[in-house]
């Protein structure tokens, strides 16, 4: 899809009106992160590389384990 | 005690321990240089002169004040910090609505509890996205060293505070450079500690998966000391790691015997223009450093930093931005909408990517401890500056400012920035920073080649002349 119809799609689906001023901005900085993502697909991965964030099971008080 | 303009925190805790001076004289000599100076600088956007001179009266009144560690230290934070009475505004002008906070962020408490005084809140960019303090609801807190230029950022105010002269000690927070760029640009010693290090509690979040909090000072021993009163963990910090207090001010004496320390090349000599380049040399001449080392796939973890951003940072502000997006800055409103938009899939492999640059560094620190890089690309460029041109490319600027911090803040590897003098011939009165990076948990050995630096006079901090 190209960027400006997603960015009308997605922003329409957030609730999001983009004001008239921000449009060229908003187009610029998104094709910028698009470019970002594509260097990231870039990169061979396997299934076992995991995500940066890892959750932290949180315990009731007085039951830390 | 030298002049209360250019004495360093560890000389006013000393001054007031001893009584030679009260923490009312040592505060009241803060207030009364932010009064002269403000005009110019702009860095605060809050001074708390009637809480600091009571905070002062009950730190000379205290029967513990022989024996706390920053006694009187006048210190300043990023408008980011919870202060009791007042919103945290973190930048913006939405956030004037903000109930104020009910009590202050968990690192002033700590640094109060030693006898600290907090005396002012200070400008940053707008939600901490940004690396100038260019913030138009504000006004742009202009650099100390040369008031034409940006004092980076987004901890601007906390950088230009310590570099005026109106405290030796301040707070701000870095995500993607928040802390390393403005100390580069305003020529102060600045401590981006491990991710998880100190606790966030009572802060105003960017990026949750990417935000350190830590101190600025005009020396590596008053940086040590601030980081040694705030360690310790806090429950109520998710990303806070449970570890025990590990003090290192008591290490800087050490030198940096059994220290293998090498040169970041590849993209940190790169992204840069000459006098960062000459910066870097100076320091590893100084150090006696030959080696050179390369971490793989710079430029994907930067991109990793930079998507976990938008996704972040966006999410956080959606409410507002449905309703009310001519009420952000300017200068981030057309960015936090287009991150408001990214697909799922790109942020959670963003996450993936920057785990994996993270065990190719660990694997780089199997065999050197301390990592040398530049902070920024250049020296401060002037307020208004679109476009930079770094090693023949013609870049954006406000973004580009990060190029070398970003990929380590990604990995939340802890750094100390130094600052170095005349590597810009055009601009020989402004400064430049250099990144001292360790492994994780490693503060102390950031620190011990930064004291060993400072005192063999290649990095120095001193008070902004002129102002």
């Amino acid at each position: 899809m190209e960027h400006r119809a997603y960015i009308d799609a997605a922003a329409a689906m957030l609730g999001l009106k983009i004001p008239t001023e921000a449009r060229p901005g908003v187009d610029t900085y998104f094709q910028l992160a698009a470019s970002m993502a594509a260097l990231l697909e870039g990169l061979p991965l396997s299934h076992a590389d995991e995500s940066g964030t890892v959750f932290v099971p949180v315990s009731p008080r007085g039951d830390e384990g | 005690m030298k002049s209360a303009l250019a004495s360093s925190g560890a000389d006013i805790a000393a001054a007031v321990r001893s009584g030679a001076v009260s923490a009312r004289v040592a505060v009241q000599a803060s207030l009364d240089r932010i009064a002269a100076t403000e005009p110019v600088v702009n860095a605060c956007t809050a001074v708390l002169a009637e809480r600091a001179l009571k905070r002062a009266e009950l730190v000379d009144l205290s029967p513990r004040r022989a024996r706390m560690k920053l006694a009187g230290v006048p210190f300043a934070v990023k408008n980011l910090f919870d202060v009791a009475g007042l919103p945290t505004l973190a930048g913006a002008a939405i956030e004037r609505e903000a109930p104020p906070a009910s009590r202050d962020a968990v690192l002033i408490r700590r640094l109060e509890a030693e006898g600290g005084v907090l005396v002012a809140a200070l400008n940053m960019d707008e939600y901490a996205y940004g690396f100038t303090t260019e913030n138009t609801h504000f006004g742009p807190t202009r650099n100390p060293h040369d008031p034409s230029r940006v004092s980076g950022g987004s901890s601007g105010g906390s950088a230009a505070t310590v570099a005026a002269g109106q405290v030796p000690l301040s707070l701000g927070s870095d995500t993607n450079g928040s802390i390393r760029v403005p100390s580069s640009l305003c020529g102060t010693f600045g401590l981006k500690p491990t991710f998880g290090r100190l606790p966030r509690t009572g802060s105003y979040p960017f990026v949750g998966s990417l935000d350190h909090l830590g101190p600025f000072a005009r020396s590596v021993a008053d940086l040590a000391l601030a980081y040694d009163v705030m360690l310790g963990p806090d429950a109520h910090d998710p990303a806070c790691a449970q570890r025990d207090i590990e003090a290192v001010a008591d290490q800087l004496a050490a030198g940096i015997g059994g220290l293998r320390i090498g040169v970041l090349g590849g993209w940190f000599r790169e992204q840069t223009c000459p006098e960062a380049v000459a910066a870097v040399d100076r320091v590893a001449q100084a150090l006696q450093v030959t080696r050179l080392i390369e971490l793989p796939e710079v430029a994907r973890a930067r991109a990793a930093a930079f998507i976990v951003t938008c996704a972040e940072g966006s999410a956080l502000h959606l409410p507002n931005l449905r309703v009310r997006p001519h009420d952000f800055d300017p200068l981030t409103r057309d960015r936090f909408l287009a991150n408001a938009l990214i697909p799922a899939a790109w942020a959670q492999r963003a996450q993936r990517v920057r785990h994996w640059f993270a065990q190719r560094a660990a694997r780089a620190f199997e065999t050197v401890d301390v990592l040398i890089a530049p902070a920024t690309p250049c020296t401060a460029p002037l307020i208004g500056t679109e476009w930079l041109e770094i090693n023949g490319q013609r870049l954006p600027a406000r973004p580009s400012l990060g190029l070398l911090a970003q990929p380590i803040s990604c990995i939340g590897l802890p750094v100390v920035t130094v600052p170095l003098w005349g590597t810009n011939p055009a601009a020989p009165h402004l400064p430049i920073g250099v990144q001292l990076i360790a492994a994780p948990w490693r503060e102390d050995a950031c620190l011990r080649v930064a004291a060993a630096l400072e005192a063999q006079g290649v990095c120095s901090a001193p008070v902004a002349a002129g102002l």
